[in-house]
């Protein structure tokens, strides 16, 4: 635990730091920058109209079966990173394990495919 | 690493990083300038060298104010989320032997992580504004990850199968012994190129903010400071991504004669040149057209490169 | 000639068709016939004159009104308050007919017959208050506004009403006014149960080029409606046209296409001129030609730059810019002027080519083919740029013709219909040049049009450097305006219609007269109507993008944004040359 404590510990404070900077930025610019609202200004950009509604609404997204292939894919990588790292003192039966489950996928993404889940809409 | 170093590294390497995007963003508009048939900024110092520095001065200045209708927290948190992910990816980054914030053995990993972490500012900048144009640019964002991020991970994968290690400086030494990668990954390479041009949200891949169609995407509310943290981080996304290519296929430091970082930089300014002359050169897909790519062509052929190399790999093997 | 027979057999078989109800065939100085109808058969009229007699007209190339109020000379032509004029053009004929009704206020709409008739019977409500029996909503004024502007009655200048205050209150009204419901359009707000995402697009977008406004309905980024909304760049030139001199108006044309440069001063000193029974001499003919195929480049460049640019492509609209700064140069040094020069004359054109204009224009000349070589593998030969225009869309030359589409538009259908070889006006006949035309009328073919009537537009320029003859600039005629200098100092006899020009302005005889020309965007045409003053009684001005744009709601759905964004860039519209 201390290991990894500290192994991680400088990568903490420059993710930190770099929060900070951001916020620092931030904050300097609400010292420093002029700040005359008026409604005109603060009105949501419509291309010079007023908005007609929300514009938070109900939205079709056409990439739904891809997110859920992305998801599997992901995941497959994930899989991936190990057996790639390892892959120096792998054995032939880890080897070729990972062929069959990658030839597993493939066969499942060519389905997807010729079913139409990449196409558009 | 004592404390003390660790913090005076990471100051270092944040000022640097932030200093080189602006130089960064003066390079590009000479360069462009010089592509296209005009000067670019010329005015402010010797050959318009401090253009970089007014800018922040007057993004700093200006005002900045959110929409009315706007979620204020989200507005305001989403720039800062922009920059910091990306400016904390190089944590892991080995700019010589030995010079690197965190030796991390996933170091490429955090790398990617850290990149697909810009994503979430875009989307929470577009959720936070309130706007029609902020939301199509938003979603555009969302869809263009679940385009790129299907290959980016795996068009590396034969580098880090070659090398055995997730970490940068080891990927660097393997390479020392034979060819750069990019020789023996040349398709991973180019592939990796691509993924890396979407994962930096540039031209032709800007779909998100595409000023054509959706006049500024998700950045069409944010002016001054919260405007200039974005652009930071779009820039900071460029360098982390030539940063990773240079460490991936071409050698990371090394080079003869020059020390260790300059080699670094320069490799680094080679592939942001490159980005810049993409830009110059090429029309935007539309992001159909790009999910389409990536799903079609550019992960086959990753999944492909991956078993050439294993294959090979395996032959190789004693 | 083969021309006056096909016109009078369409005259002919429209008497055969309707008897009595054709009322009158007006006397005009025009080659077509323009025919009075009555009211009952106007519909059927032109439903017959496109659907039903052999080589039919397909084109509504314009529709509009004239207020026959204070006007004298009106021999031959029924008694009329207002009179709808509607110009038909048949390819196949190569020929032109003119329909007249006369009207107090009131008549009969065609918009069921020709797609395109609906903008110009709403702009003809707009501006005359002629009650077409269908919907009522402005086309060009604001909604708020009182009146209609080209009656006679109407109010032409500020100066003539109270200085005006913006209070509070009129602020707020005219917001209000400008609030669009689609529900109350007629818009439908949601698909299969999912609500519409409603988008202003425009008139502050950089891709509408120019204030053009389209109200979008979304699902997604799919379009599934569009409903454009134009008169933000609504200048009112038909009415400044009747307060003007015949010759004072001449730098308002410029600014009607502000890309087109001398191009839309061409077609109303044609119709000035045939008035005026004026022949223009050869060697300005040929500066008029060659400086009009100077600005088609020049816009096209332009057009092509931002057609690029709007599918993203960065780069090229700088090297273009480059480019037309070489043909500026030429241009500059002709006409002492860049985008609006106000060049051609009531008779010829302001004055003699300058010592050394050939080596500008041969300058021009070199430079140019090898550039637009480089711009053919930069942009049309990119895959990314075929993969984004190829197919976006795409119409058929019926639909073209349809909807008034005209010039490059029509031609990337396959449909070769060009003015300059059709009916060559200015000694177009005697020049040696193609018509490109394209296959499937996409964003794709659009703009391959354009870039290859630049080389044509090269060839002509090319012809014009070569063979520019030697003569005089300025027709030897009364009207001529303002007469040859040289005259004007050496005889009373020019000295003296030199004085009334310019004090009192050129008296253009009465009567009715077209000028149309095969613009850089298509069919610019100017009907004007002179009561014998010095002043205008009626100027029409057709314009090409005003007609282009009315297909829009036809073509957007089903599009997604980014493609029509290219579809809007492939148009080729500037604004001002919609709203006039």
């Amino acid at each position: 635990m201390d290991e990894l404590l500290r192994e991680f510990l400088p990568i903490v404070i420059l993710t930190i730091l770099a929060g900070g900077l951001g916020l620092i930025l931030m904050l300097s610019a609400v010292i420093i920058a002029v700040r005359k609202p008026d409604p005109e200004k603060v009105s949501a950009y419509e291309c010079g109209f007023n908005a007609f509604d929300d514009a938070r609404m109900k939205f079709e997204v056409r990439f739904y079966l891809v997110s859920i292939l992305f998801i599997i894919f992901d995941l497959e990588v994930a899989f991936l990173f190990p057996w790639a790292v390892a892959f120096g003192e792998m054995s032939m039966t880890a080897f070729w394990s990972m062929m069959v489950f990658l030839a597993v996928l493939t066969i499942g993404f060519a389905y997807e495919w010729k079913k139409g889940a990449l196409e558009w809409q | 690493m004592s404390l003390t170093a660790t913090l005076l590294l990471s100051v270092a390497v944040l000022v640097a990083l932030i200093v080189a995007a602006g130089i960064f963003t003066w390079a590009e508009r000479r360069l462009l300038g010089f592509l296209q048939e005009r000067l670019g900024p010329n005015r402010v110092g010797p050959f318009g060298f401090l253009q970089w520095v007014a800018d922040t001065v007057k993004l700093i200045a200006k005002e900045d104010a959110p929409p009315a209708g706007a979620d204020v927290a989200a507005f305001r948190l989403a720039p800062a989320l922009a920059a910091a992910p990306v400016l904390a990816g190089f944590g892991v980054v080995a700019f010589a032997p030995g010079l690197v914030v965190a030796d991390l053995d996933m170091g490429v990993l955090f790398v990617m992580g850290m990149l697909a972490l810009t994503v979430w500012a875009m989307v929470l900048g577009a959720w936070g504004s309130r706007n029609r144009y902020a939301m199509l640019g938003g979603l555009r964002a969302a869809a263009q990850m679940l385009a790129y991020e299907s290959f980016l991970g795996l068009s590396l994968m034969g580098c880090v199968l070659l090398a055995g290690s997730f970490r940068m400086g080891d990927i660097v030494a393997a390479q020392q012994d034979g060819a750069w990668f990019i020789l023996i990954q040349p398709l991973g390479a180019v592939l990796f190129f691509i993924a890396g041009i979407a994962a930096a949200h540039r031209l032709p891949f800007d779909l998100q903010e595409s000023e054509q169609d959706l006049v500024a995407g998700f950045m069409t509310e944010y002016s001054g400071m919260s405007f200039a943290l974005f652009f930071l981080g779009e820039y900071i996304a460029v360098l982390l991504v030539a940063a990773l290519f240079t460490t991936l296929f071409l050698g990371g430091w090394a080079g003869p004669i020059l020390p260790a970082p300059v080699w670094f930089g320069l490799k680094v300014g080679a592939i942001c040149a490159l980005f810049v002359w993409l830009r110059a050169a090429l029309p935007r897909p539309r992001y159909d057209q790009l999910i389409g790519f990536a799903w079609k062509v550019a992960l086959p052929l990753a999944l492909l490169n991956l078993l050439v190399t294993g294959w090979i790999a395996v032959g190789d093997a004693p | 000639m083969s021309l006056d027979t096909a016109t009078t057999s369409a005259l002919q078989a429209l008497r055969n068709r309707f008897g009595r109800a054709v009322l009158a065939e007006q006397p005009t100085a025009e080659g077509f016939p323009v025919v009075w109808l009555s009211p009952e058969v106007w519909q059927d009229a032109h439903r017959f004159l496109r659907d039903e007699i052999a080589q039919p007209f397909p084109l509504l190339a314009d529709l509009w009104a004239i207020d026959e109020t204070g006007r004298r000379h009106r021999d031959g032509q029924p008694a009329s308050g207002i009179t709808l004029c509607s110009h038909l053009i048949s390819l196949a004929r190569n020929a032109d007919i003119r329909l007249k009704l006369a009207t107090q206020g009131r008549a009969p709409s065609v918009a069921g017959i020709y797609a395109n008739a609906d903008w110009y019977e709403r702009e003809a409500f707009d501006m005359f208050g002629l009650d077409f029996g269908r919907e009522t909503r402005r086309i060009l004024m604001p909604p708020t506004w009182d009146g209609h502007p080209l009656r006679k009655a109407h109010y032409a200048r500020a100066t003539e009403k109270p200085p005006f205050v913006m209070t509070d209150r009129f602020f707020d009204a005219e917001e209000r006014a400008t609030v669009t419901d689609p529900a109350e359009l007629g818009l439908p707000v949601a698909r299969d149960g999912e609500e519409l995402m409603v988008l202003n697009f425009g008139p502050h977008h950089p891709s509408t080029h120019g204030v053009f406004r389209i109200l979008l309905g979304l699902d997604g980024e799919e379009v599934v409606w569009a409903w454009p909304d134009i008169g933000y760049h609504h200048r009112g030139v038909e009415k400044m046209a009747e307060r003007q001199t015949w010759h004072g108006f001449i730098p308002y044309t410029d600014r009607v296409d502000y890309l087109g440069g001398v191009i839309s001063e061409l077609p109303y000193l044609l119709a000035v001129e045939r008035l005026c029974g004026i022949t223009v001499p050869e060697r300005a003919q040929m500066i008029r030609v060659m400086l009009c195929e100077f600005y088609r480049i020049l816009n096209h460049l332009l057009f092509y730059g931002t057609m690029a640019q709007d599918v993203g492509q960065m780069s090229p609209v700088f090297y273009m810019f480059t480019d037309r700064e070489k043909a500026y140069d030429a241009v500059a040094a002709i006409t002492g002027a860049r985008m609006h020069p106000a060049f051609f004359r009531i008779g010829g054109v302001a004055m003699d080519l300058p010592r050394g204009w050939q080596g500008l224009v041969q300058e021009f000349l070199n430079w140019m083919p090898a550039r637009l070589d480089e711009y053919q593998r930069m942009v049309l030969n990119s895959g990314l740029f075929r993969a984004r225009t190829v197919g976006i869309g795409a119409y058929d030359t019926d639909t073209a013709l349809g909807w008034g589409t005209t010039g490059p538009g029509l031609r990337a259908t396959g449909c070769d219909w060009d003015l300059r070889k059709a009916r060559p006006c200015s000694g177009y006949e005697n020049f040696d040049f193609d018509v490109p035309t394209g296959s499937r009328g996409d964003c794709f073919d659009r703009t391959r049009v354009r870039a290859d009537e630049m080389r044509e537009s090269l060839k002509i320029i090319r012809q014009c450097l070569e063979n520019m003859p030697e003569g005089p600039i300025k027709a030897d005629h009364p009207l001529t305006t303002p007469p040859p200098r040289g005259a004007m100092q050496s005889d009373i006899e020019t000295l003296i219609p030199h004085f009334l020009q310019m004090t009192w302005g050129t008296h253009v005889p009465a009567g009715e007269a077209t000028g149309q020309i095969e613009g850089h965007r298509g069919l610019t045409q100017y009907a004007i109507v002179s009561d014998g003053g010095a002043h205008s009684h009626r100027t029409r001005i057709r314009t090409p993008s005003f007609a282009h744009l009315q297909m829009l709601p036809k073509i957007a759905p089903g599009m997604t944004v980014a493609d029509l964004v290219a579809h809007i860039a492939s148009i080729d519209f500037v604004m001002s040359d919609v709203d006039r």
